[in-house]
């Protein structure tokens, strides 16, 4: 392995400063960035970074240390940081809190690959995006036109004083594109696939699958007949939520609050707390039957797919909910082992300058029996909504309210005429149980999230909420506009 | 890394570039920070890192290539590599003049050694002060300490040549008591300003004040923000300002300057000199930032520019570019507000009825155009009721245009510097309208 002997220096130094368990963790990332907006490439960005964390633990308090700097003497001034920081925890630390993990691992894993996107030639990854952006101007009130590529190769390489050392190569792609038309004193942005595009693991199948050129179009089309479609009505509906806009709701309602840190009050200041207590696992009716959401950091595609996570602990599959019942949490080491339990491998750092933590891994609404035309039976009066634009929930995770771009109205079971800036409201716990239907397996699909906010220093996680379409009974409507 | 050292990469990157424009940006970044909850500290963190940023130019196609390796042998690959990305993009006829820079001062004050140097004891300290603190009132807390250094080096073909050097630090606490909470924040470049027992004893009282809250109907309310909450609802209006949106028609005034948006009250700009948040005295293409007048007495007068969008809109360039590349547009990153007369205690004084809000949380733009965001109120919200306190509230979301709300303004005569991400200097705001739709159970 090419930092082993680099780590073996780190965890040596971190040892004799003190340190009762240490381990290390290498990065070396690319990423690349295109943009094209209106005909110009705004952003052809190419980035790399290399570097590595030390997590050491001394009387049961972690410190954390980083640097970019892999000399001998970088390596040897970052352990001793991380063993001093530690130290400084420990000394105001009320609890003993930190230990060793339970297993040590030797292995590798690669994210599977169809097409390496390194193979696609520059040339051609611009041109599709400019193709694709030309396609969205569908009329002249298109003011701004997007097509975007990223892609993120990580090769991460973990030793720990325990005997873990874990080399992966995690690849990452997304892409898409957006169209924002101006009229009338009003602005209305379509984007496509989804609210952000298509984000999974993978190589350059992913960004076909996207299939942007030959939706470009339509999206502009859309954003244009928005400006003068009739406001979405302000009542109580029921309502049907694309894919990507279901994702983005467990996202929000369920992965957030079910982040095991934010229940014991380690995001309080910031992302803030959780209504799932501890005292309601196993009891709290989360949700309706037909809902159950699981942690599955195997998930073929999934943006949280590895093989192992950044404490060294092995991917896996877990319930959250399960049947509509609260039954767990993402959790760490160090968590899990305070409500008894091991840790389900949902710890990641956002690059290797930062501390590895909590994290909404996938997290995934499993698929129902209907198909999607079927969730539309049986609504008399109702909203078909997609593609979300905007999202606000307090501080516990109960109080939310979702804007999507883009609605449809439903009358006795048909889409009827499309509806501008539809937005709804809710309780998270009344709303779920409110679900009553959620779309099969054909609609469901890994809807990957680039940029998730969480912790201090902030960190942006990528993570995947694989979902179908699904249906909800009697919800606030119109909120934002009355 | 020194600004001395900066500046010889970003020249010798300059020099051996063959594009026919070139921007090299050297930056350094040493930031550590001690997070905390009930008795532990659950993040205590320090990283250290150097960027270097190459920009290309050729015929008008750009490429950007990012490393964090300052060797000589890297950054001769990284000049290769931006040179030959750019041969990929089309030529774009608005890309400018790269600006030639100019004499910059930084602000009084800025770098302060003490704040550089902080070790994690001295971190560790003044988060054990607050949880000490928090221990007294039988509260638990949740918060962090951080301090950092910073520099940044603009160098440019055009003969720009400027660097910078930056400290700060701060202090942010929540505490929770049985059914309220409250919190305090503390932004300064001096780590030595930094009073963790303070802190603490301020979130506490907050929360204890708030204790035992009320439900109140959502609708139209009087309220009265503290820096924080304005802060917070100010930052969703700042892209507003911003060329690019101006320019897309997406701004509330897009269609127009030098007209009057808002009430006569708000005066507005951005500055990166004020004693409250000394920053960068240019942007990161080297241009000298220039002190903007937003908004007068009400009126928008300005927008913020960068060299693109100085140059497609035939406006001056104020120096406001963001880091290379960038899709955002130039941004106002120092806005200041003016303060007005009455303190804020004068202005609950002369609220028959009203809310005073300490914080919000999680706003987001729900109606671009009308700049209508919704959020939730956090961390100490009270009942005004004949001028006075009259206790706490529940939480509660709000709908509202932030153009509309501002067309009804008072403000306090003290400012504070707020906002984790952006820099703002404000004065608690006394705004006569403003919507609540929703209500919560804690």
């Amino acid at each position: 392995m090419e930092f082993e002997a680099l780590g073996r220096r780190a965890l040596d130094t971190a040892s004799a400063r003190g340190a009762h368990y240490a381990d290390v963790r290498f990065e070396n990332v690319r990423s690349e960035r295109i943009e094209v907006r209106n005909g110009v490439v705004a952003s052809l960005a190419d980035g790399q970074s290399r570097g590595y964390g030390i997590r050491a633990l001394v009387d049961g308090a972690w410190g954390f240390a980083a640097s970019s700097d892999l000399t001998d003497a970088g390596l040897d001034r970052t352990a001793a940081r991380a063993v001093a920081i530690a130290r400084a925890s420990a000394a105001i630390a009320r609890e003993r809190f930190g230990e060793v993990p339970p297993r040590a691992y030797v292995d590798r894993y690669e994210t599977p690959l169809v097409r390496d996107p390194r193979t696609i030639p520059l040339g051609e990854r611009v041109a599709l995006l400019l193709q694709a952006e030309k396609l969205v101007h569908a009329g002249e009130r298109i003011a701004v036109g997007r097509a975007w590529l990223d892609l993120w190769r990580t090769e991460k390489f973990f030793y720990s004083t325990i005997g873990s050392a874990i080399e992966q190569t995690i690849v990452q792609t997304g892409s898409g594109v957006q169209a924002m038309a101006v009229g009338d004193g009003d602005v209305q942005t379509r984007t496509f696939p989804g609210d952000i595009g298509l984000y999974k693991s993978g190589g350059w199948e992913i960004v076909e699958e996207a299939a942007l050129t030959q939706n470009a179009q339509r999206i502009g089309e859309e954003a244009t007949a928005l400006l003068g479609a009739p406001q979405c009505p302000s009542g109580s509906f029921d309502i049907i939520l694309g894919g990507s806009q279901v994702s983005l709701q467990i996202h929000e309602s369920c992965g957030h609050p079910a982040e095991l840190d934010r229940v014991m009050g380690w995001e309080a200041n910031f992302s803030g707390t959780s209504f799932l207590e501890v005292s309601q696992l196993d009891k709290l009716r989360y949700g309706s039957p037909v809902v159950t959401i699981v942690v599955d950091n195997t998930l073929p595609s999934g943006m949280a797919t590895c093989g192992y996570d950044d404490e060294g602990t092995k991917s896996g599959t877990s319930d959250i909910v399960r049947d509509g019942v609260l039954r767990g949490y993402e959790m760490s080491n160090d968590t899990a082992r305070a409500i008894g339990r091991t840790s389900n491998a949902c710890v990641r750092a956002q690059s290797w300058e930062f501390v590895p933590m909590i994290r909404m891994c996938n997290l995934n609404l499993l698929p129902g029996d209907l198909p999607f035309d079927g969730l539309f039976d049986g609504v008399r009066d109702g909203i078909y909504m997609e593609g979300n634009r905007s999202w606000s929930i307090d501080d516990r995770r109960l109080n939310f309210q979702f804007g999507c771009q883009i609605g449809w109205e439903i009358k006795n079971g048909k889409r009827g005429r499309m509806l501008k800036n539809p937005t709804y409201a809710g309780v998270t716990p009344q709303f779920w149980n409110g679900c009553d239907a959620i779309a099969d397996l054909a609609s469901w699909n890994a809807w990957g999230t680039p940029n998730c906010g969480k912790g201090e220093p902030m960190q942006s996680g990528r993570t995947t909420q694989a979902a179908s379409p699904a249906r909800f009974r009697q919800v606030s409507v119109g909120v934002g506009y009355q | 890394m020194n600004a001395e050292q900066r500046e010889a990469i970003a020249r010798r990157a300059v020099e051996r570039s063959r594009a026919d424009q070139t921007e090299v940006r050297v930056s350094f970044s040493d930031e550590s920070l001690t997070r905390f909850t009930h008795g532990i500290s659950n993040q205590n963190v320090a990283a250290d890192d150097v960027t270097i940023s190459i920009r290309a130019i050729v015929n008008g196609r750009t490429g950007v290539a990012i490393s964090n390796d300052p060797g000589d042998t890297a950054v001769d690959a990284l000049l290769a590599q931006a040179l030959d990305m750019a041969s990929f993009a089309p030529s774009d006829p608005l890309v400018p003049v790269l600006p030639a820079g100019g004499p910059t001062r930084a602000p009084a004050g800025c770098y302060v050694e003490a704040t550089a140097a902080c070790d994690p004891a001295a971190r560790a300290a003044i988060a054990d002060a607050i949880l000490t603190r928090a221990e007294r009132e039988q509260y638990w807390c949740a918060g962090y300490v951080s301090t950092s250094s910073a520099g940044t080096t603009i160098a440019n073909s055009s003969g720009a040549l400027a660097s910078f050097d930056g400290t700060d630090a701060q202090v942010n606490v929540k505490a929770t008591a049985p059914d309220s909470t409250g919190f305090a924040e503390h932004y300064t470049v001096d780590v030595r300003e930094l009073d963790g027992s303070e802190a603490g004893a301020r979130a506490a009282d907050l929360a204890r004040a708030s204790a035992h809250p009320r439900v109140v109907e959502p609708g139209q309310w009087t309220v009265i923000l503290e820096p924080p909450a304005f802060g917070e609802l100010l930052t969703y209006l700042l892209a507003h300002f911003s060329a690019q949106n101006f320019s897309d028609g997406s701004s509330f005034c897009s269609d127009g300057l030098d007209r009057s948006y808002f009430d006569e009250h708000l005066t507005m700009g951005d500055d990166y000199s004020h004693p409250l948040a000394p920053s960068m005295p240019f942007d990161y293409e080297g241009q000298p930032k220039s002190k903007v007048a937003l908004v007068d007495a009400g009126v928008v007068r300005n927008i913020v520019t960068d060299s693109y969008y100085a140059k497609k809109l035939g406006r001056p360039d104020t120096g406001h570019a963001l880091p290379a590349p960038n899709a955002y547009g130039p941004q106002p990153l120092n806005v200041v507000v003016a303060p007005g007369t009455q303190s804020t205690q004068d202005l609950i004084a002369n609220t028959k009825r009203g809310l005073l809000i300490s914080r919000f949380w999680y706003i987001r733009t729900v109606d671009q155009k009308r700049a209508i965001v919704t959020g939730m109120t956090r961390d100490g919200t009270f009942l005004i009721e004949n001028g006075k306190i009259a206790g706490g509230v529940r939480n509660m979301r709000f709908n509202q245009s932030i153009v509309e709300a501002l067309g009804a303004v008072e403000f306090s005569n003290a400012q504070k510097r707020t906002g984790q991400y952006y820099s703002l200097v404000v004065p608690a705001a006394k705004l006569e309208r403003f919507t609540f739709t929703s209500t919560t159970d804690f």
